[in-house]
């Protein structure tokens, strides 16, 4: 306690050049809860989309399906059994048939996937509803980027040409009834979604599905002949990125808190050299070396709490107003980074990723200010009243 | 621990008994001989001056007798506790509790103000905050500072840093005061001040006090005079009409 109170007593006392390495130090702090922030906002906002517009609270897959091989997908389709269609009715789960296919906007060829959805679920935020039911005409939806992409609006007609369930080749034209904005890649690149029967029709697996997509009002329990996989296995690969991109920013956070940090040796260096006297003169006092090291430690520590209080000064109401507002980071039409990206994260800051910046900010400064202080252990005390250069 | 540190409480008994002290500093590859072969007996009371030119070996016995440093060989013994055989812990305890430090600079620290400069011992030997403000406040009235107590050491003239440098080293109350040329920064009037002060506590609290000085101003006042000379003591006269 005595430390800690004549530790900020001269912290204090030295003026500009403590309030600069705090002001140096609170930006490191700062910066660091706003980018895991950030990040952590984005993470949370990516899994939500995906959840929303993807993958539900789980997915059932017929068991030959493998999202990363599209050699599977020819196999991959079951009938729905009679009690799977009382749940379809009830909007709890949403069957998705899955077929590969080419796609040729403006005599361009591209590969697609089909997707045949329910025009009536509610369990996904796909605008399925869009799609009219076949009056003569076969209908789909797009993405933005999928319609960017392949310079498609609403009302262009789109050629399809597939391989049904015996392996024969189809062709047939459909009308872009929708562009849905959506913020989930792997929803929008080269997606094209028709009506669940139509597509059914177009392969000739009448009554047939790849997956189905469980919505929150779903009774969880096993589907004989269907494989449940939980949104940890189906968001693992967003997980990842998302880990890998914080790793990376992780690097910057740690040359900015080393500046810091150097600031903050280089000022205890400093201070131990110009303050012989006054180290001398403490233990003439009655400290013991211990004691004075204590002192010294505690200063340089204490600037991480001048600094978190800075911080926290400025920071709080900034961090607040992007919480607000969010960050902008404008519609990624090329979705280039393959991750949900909104066009505004809203930071979060969590209660535990306050609490470790603070740890760190507050260890690594008394770690560094240790370093430094340990001197005064080896001081004698008749050179160090002196003011002698030891 | 430090139930081994101990005070003599008796009326003017030798409280600082020093027997054939050597003091060697290295030098390079050879070593120098700052004390050589000292023998003194200070009791309780004594106003007592170590004169002598530079490099006499005044201030390496004051460092020594205070715990600054130790011994090469000999035995000093301050208060009952062998100087040699105590550990840091323990003679910083000895200082903080029994031995009061004035330095020829100050040695004030400046980001305190003259109340907390005084108050800082006290802080150590953790006293109840009443018992602490009574004590300052009274060392300070022994100099005459009650009106500076704001006031930071930048703000104050030499004779001023001194007499808080006296209340400081006399606020705890010690048996003992080591002096390092406390007037070696003063202009004569307040040279003859501080020492009135000096004295008067001396008197008044039956403080030990010893000065390491080549001053003049010093020497009057003083009840005996230890001379110094290469490391020896050379003289050890009492002062028959010192000054008070």
């Amino acid at each position: 306690m005595l430390s800690l109170k004549l530790a900020f007593k001269n912290l204090l006392g030295a003026g500009l050049r403590t309030w600069l390495n705090v002001l140096a130090l609170s930006f490191a702090f700062v910066l660091i809860i706003f980018y895991n922030g950030m990040i952590d906002g984005w993470n949370r906002q990516a899994q939500r989309d995906t959840a929303a517009w993807e993958t539900g609270v789980g997915q059932f897959w017929h068991p030959a399906y493998d999202k990363y091989d599209p050699f599977t997908i020819e196999d991959s389709h079951s009938p729905i059994s009679e009690d799977l269609l009382k749940e379809i009715e009830n909007k709890t789960l949403a069957p998705v048939l899955v077929s590969q296919a080419t796609a040729y906007p403006q005599g361009r060829a591209m590969s697609v996937t089909l997707r045949g959805i329910d025009p009536e679920q509610e369990v996904l935020e796909l605008p399925s509803s869009k799609l009219p039911q076949a009056n003569g005409t076969d209908y789909a939806i797009i993405g933005k980027s999928m319609a960017h992409s392949a310079n498609l609006e609403v009302g262009d007609k789109l050629l399809l040409r597939w391989r049904d369930k015996n392996g024969t080749f189809d062709a047939r034209e459909v009308e872009i009834a929708d562009v849905f904005k959506c913020d989930v890649p792997s929803v929008d690149n080269g997606q094209v979604y028709i009506a669940l029967s139509n597509l059914q029709e177009m392969l000739a697996m009448e009554n047939e599905a790849t997956l189905l997509v469980a919505g929150e009002t779903f009774e969880m329990r096993e589907l004989e002949g269907w494989d449940f996989k939980d949104n940890e296995f189906l968001l693992a690969d967003l997980q990842a990125i998302i880990d890998s991109k914080k790793m990376g920013g992780s690097v910057l956070q740690g040359l900015l808190l080393i500046i810091a940090l150097i600031a903050i040796f280089d000022t205890q260096v400093l201070s131990i050299f110009r303050r012989q006297k006054e180290i001398g003169t403490y233990i003439a006092l009655g400290m013991t070396r211990a004691q004075v090291v204590g002192i010294f430690t505690v200063e340089g520590g204490a600037h991480s709490i001048l600094a978190i209080l800075l911080g926290a000064a400025y920071g709080i109401p900034l961090l607040l107003l992007l919480n607000k507002n969010g960050i902008g980071m404008g519609y990624a039409e090329d979705m280039a980074f393959d991750i949900p990206v909104a066009e505004a994260i809203f930071p979060y800051y969590s209660f535990r990723l306050i609490l470790m910046t603070i740890m760190i900010v507050v260890v690594t400064a008394t770690i560094v200010s240790y370093l430094p202080a340990r001197k005064i252990s080896k001081m004698k005390p008749t050179e160090a009243l002196k003011g002698k250069l030891q | 621990m430090y139930s081994i540190i101990k005070s003599s409480t008796m009326e003017n008994s030798s409280i600082i008994r020093i027997e054939k002290l050597v003091k060697r500093f290295p030098v390079g590859r050879s070593e120098f001989t700052a004390l050589n072969n000292v023998n003194l007996t200070i009791d309780r009371g004594e106003f007592l001056g170590l004169v002598g030119p530079s490099g006499s070996g005044k201030t390496t016995l004051l460092n020594i007798i205070g715990s600054l440093d130790t011994p090469s060989e000999g035995v000093v013994t301050v208060l009952d506790n062998s100087i040699a055989s105590l550990s840091h812990k323990q003679s910083s305890k000895l200082r903080n509790r029994h031995i009061g430090f004035i330095f020829q600079t100050y040695n004030l620290l400046p980001v305190y103000t003259v109340y907390e400069n005084v108050e800082f011992a006290l802080l150590l030997q953790k006293l109840s905050s009443n018992a602490r403000k009574k004590a300052v406040t009274d060392a300070l009235e022994w100099v005459g500072l009650t009106d500076k107590i704001k006031s930071k050491p930048a703000m104050l003239s030499g004779g001023e840093c001194q007499r808080v440098a006296i209340a400081r080293s006399m606020v705890k109350r010690p048996e003992i005061v080591l002096a390092d040329e406390p007037t070696a920064n003063l202009d004569s009037k307040n040279s003859h001040h501080i020492l009135q002060t000096m004295k008067s506590l001396n008197k008044e609290l039956n403080t030990t006090f010893i000065f390491a000085t080549h001053d003049e101003k010093v020497m009057q006042y003083l009840n005996r005079k230890v001379s110094l000379e290469d490391g020896q003591i050379v003289k050890d006269e009492l002062m028959k009409n010192s000054k008070n």
